[in-house]
């Protein structure tokens, strides 16, 4: 049946430490991540859509048992899913020895230097759009954990290609009244009857759409601008330290 | 004049103005004021036989009265109305029983369930009671059935169905016919092995059991190897139909398990994902029609079979109509179980066709499989619980759609009593999807209109005599299309996600349109 989220699963026992997982248990557990996990995690826990894995202590699961549970049910209210459907108990475990081995991963430091990166987000006018530690403009995503929510890699193609991961809530959306005006921006809400645009300046838009000619969701698009030009490539590597570096911790 | 109107009516006044309300009706027996079972017919029409409310003046409708149950939680209920009451249900398992003219509660009960209480595939609902002489009875999230004097909610006799820490639960309304109450089970997801029962309706005996999965050595036993039926699943979790002639039960079954990984149960796996005719008294099959044979994608069959009795090939003929979890829609004769039509009726990318028996001819490479495979319709598949409509008078059925693709995942499997039993994952496709509903003509399978929705809808559909459907979004739109146009004619915003099916009843002369939506219960009607 499988028919909708799954609610009021019992507390988890005790589970056995996630260091005891041998080889094999660590090779199926990194098959499952690659499998499941790596779409968001990226490949080897870099990062990508979902947090980069490779930390020695991650902030959602304070031990292993937090860890095998979290991989298993997920973080309700997050985009991290549950997997209680697809995974059974030893399937989570493995994969969370796999994931905590990736704390022992020696990651990479980010090439770019994070306080060029603040500098060039005040700069370039980001906070016009962009909420960090409470201040700045409505139109886009904030940012004050985005560090604890992305990995490096997207947070690059981010600025690079924005069409291209806009996140969800940030549909672009482009209507079309019978005179030929035109309403485009990001779709705050929508249901059968009417659609809520917050334009580029900020204004919300309540339309009813049986009046209107038009209504096209665009995919593919952003109103954030490219930053592939505006910014050299150590800047865009400055820009992504800075934001990597959100973790809305003071 | 019903008695019941001069009885109520005491005052002459409202007498006159009773009658007047009973005239513009015209001609309605005061049965069809009632809504008595869950499909709001034992032929699953939901379809009101009221006509007062029509395209010209469904555009004044407005609440009537509101009804907030206890808890927390999406109500997923079908109230049924009998006598001026409504039985309305809600999560875990709680019944309330509402006077309709003011909302107010008559009683209420509610069946202690706890946390540790399993819902393994499935939220913690009730969908609705079934009623039969003065009783009620309604299924538990923990695997029992209870009958309760819909007088008082006092507790008649409570039997046990099904065993809760396997996977067992009951969210689906049972069905009351013939002095018996048939119940369907959850557990799909489980592993176990699915079965419909009947129960004496005055007693609680049981009267028979149909397994769902048969045995080694019954019919269809050779498309099970090796005791891969002991949890080959074939859940019946969505209320049936029934045909009081032919004295037939027509009901739904669920994916075979493990839902997505197939390897250990090669074959058919009868009769699962399946449409199974069983004789009421005996419990014995009478025919069976497997929509998905070997299914992998767990696209259940309990879908509700309409039943519709109209001219096919130049003949009348007694048929069953479903729209099916896999896109296709099909129409039997519900005498014999024999294909009739098959058509897609949804995005689909699994299957070139349906052959002259009806089964699907499988498109290459689209199981799942370790690393993903993308498949349309998801797994939720293009229609799901939410109830069709069928109206006579328009001779169309109106499906709630779900337009999505899901990456089926597979992985290695192995039963554990009372945990997941599927073998698999998806990752949904949520962006590009989309809902509808969809009028599909019975006799052609062949689309009429499509009224689009901004999400896949999990809204049930209702229509009525008076030519109109409602349905409702995830979004929260409660609203009225023409039956003949699909064109919108009224809308109301509930405020929660509408995850049940819509009905109508008649109070006084007035009809009245009931949905659930959120956490609570609407009543709609015109001003007087």
């Amino acid at each position: 049946m499988a028919t909708a989220a799954v609610h009021a699963q019992p507390p988890s026992p005790a589970v056995r430490p996630l260091v005891n997982a041998g080889a094999k248990d660590l090779a199926d557990g990194k098959k499952i991540f690659d499998a499941q996990c790596a779409w968001c995690h990226g490949a080897g826990g870099t990062g990508g859509t979902g947090p980069n894995l490779q930390r020695t202590t991650l902030r959602n699961a304070a031990n292993d048992a937090a860890l095998a549970q979290l991989v298993r049910i997920g973080i309700p209210g997050t985009e991290m899913p549950s997997f209680a459907i697809a995974l059974t108990e030893r399937m989570a475990w493995q994969t969370a020895a796999y994931v905590k081995s990736l704390g022992r991963t020696k990651s990479k430091p980010l090439p770019g230097d994070a306080a060029r990166g603040a500098s060039l987000y005040g700069t370039n006018g980001c906070g016009s759009c962009h909420v960090v530690s409470g201040a700045g403009g409505a139109l886009g995503p904030e940012l004050t954990r985005i560090g604890t929510l992305r990995g490096p890699s997207y947070l690059r193609d981010a600025l690079i290609a924005p069409a291209a991961t806009h996140p969800p809530g940030y549909l672009v959306v482009r209507a079309t009244r019978p005179d030929g005006s035109e309403v485009r921006g990001v779709r705050v809400n929508e249901d059968v009857f009417f659609v809520l645009i917050r334009d580029a300046g900020g204004t919300v838009h309540s339309l009813e759409k049986s009046k209107l000619a038009t209504l096209e969701r665009q995919l593919e698009a952003s109103l954030m601008p490219s930053y592939a030009t505006r910014l050299s490539e150590a800047e865009l590597d400055d820009m992504v330290a800075y934001l990597s570096g959100l973790r809305g911790e003071k | 004049m019903n008695r019941r109107y001069v009885r109520r009516g005491a005052a002459a006044v409202a007498f006159g103005a009773i009658v007047l309300a009973i005239a513009s009706i015209r001609a309605q027996s005061p049965a069809d004021n009632n809504w008595t079972t869950y499909s709001g017919s034992l032929s699953s029409h939901r379809f009101s036989p009221l006509q007062q409310l029509t395209p010209s003046n469904v555009t004044k409708l407005k609440p009537v009265w509101v009804y907030q149950p206890p808890g927390v939680g999406t109500v997923e209920t079908t109230p049924l109305v009998v006598n001026n009451v409504m039985y309305a249900t809600w999560g875990p398992t709680g019944v309330a029983a509402l006077d309709v003219r003011s909302g107010k509660t008559l009683w209420e009960w509610t069946r202690p369930i706890a946390a540790s209480v399993l819902n393994l595939g499935f939220p913690r609902v009730n969908r609705g009671v079934a009623f039969l002489d003065n009783t009620l009875y309604v299924g538990t999230l923990d695997g029992f059935l209870v009958a309760l004097d819909s007088r008082s909610g006092a507790e008649k006799w409570t039997v046990h169905v099904g065993e809760n820490p396997l996977g067992h639960s009951i969210t689906a309304a049972p069905l009351a016919v013939e002095g018996k109450v048939i119940v369907g089970i959850s557990g799909g997801e489980a592993g176990i092995r699915g079965f419909l029962d009947a129960y004496d309706a005055k007693t609680g005996k049981l009267l028979w059991r149909f397994w769902t999965v048969p045995s080694p050595g019954e019919p269809g036993s050779n498309t099970w190897p090796g005791d891969s039926w002991v949890h080959g699943g074939g859940a019946t979790w969505l209320t049936g139909s029934y045909d009081p002639e032919l004295k037939l039960l027509y009901w739904g079954t669920g994916n075979p398990g493990p839902d997505w990984n197939g390897d250990s149960r090669a074959g058919d796996n009868l009769y699962t994902s399946s449409l199974v005719a069983i004789d009421v008294e005996t419990g014995k099959a009478k025919w069976h029609f497997q929509h998905t044979p070997h299914d992998v994608h767990d696209w259940d069959s309990n879908q509700i079979p309409v039943l519709v009795d109209a001219e096919f090939g130049g003949r009348p003929r007694k048929l069953v109509a479903m729209a099916n979890r896999n896109a296709f829609f099909y129409v039997l004769d519900r005498t014999n179980g024999e294909y009739l039509l098959g058509a897609q009726y949804a995005k689909q990318t699994w299957a070139k066709g349906l052959d002259e028996k009806g089964r699907p001819i499988l498109m290459p490479d689209m199981e799942p499989s370790e690393k993903g495979t993308l498949v349309y319709p998801s797994l939720q598949g293009a229609t799901n619980w939410a109830s069709p409509s069928y109206s006579p008078s328009t001779g169309l059925m109106y499906v709630p759609v779900r337009e999505m693709g899901s990456i089926y995942f597979k992985t290695p499997v192995e039963y554990r009593p009372g945990t997941y039993y599927t073998g698999g994952s998806e990752k949904r496709l949520d962006e590009e999807s989309w809902g509808a509903v969809r009028a599909i003509d019975v006799k052609t399978g062949k689309p009429a209109w499509d009224f689009a929705l901004p999400s896949p809808t999990w809204a049930g559909v209702l229509s009525t005599a008076g030519g109109l459907v409602f349905s409702g979004s995830n979004e929260g739109n409660f609203y009225a299309l023409d039956a003949k146009t699909g064109k919108a004619l009224w809308q109301f915003q509930t405020g929660g996600l509408i995850r049940s099916g819509p009905m109508s009843f008649g109070v006084d002369g007035k009809q009245r349109v009931a949905v659930a939506g959120g956490r609570a219960i609407f009543v709609f009607g015109l001003d007087d």
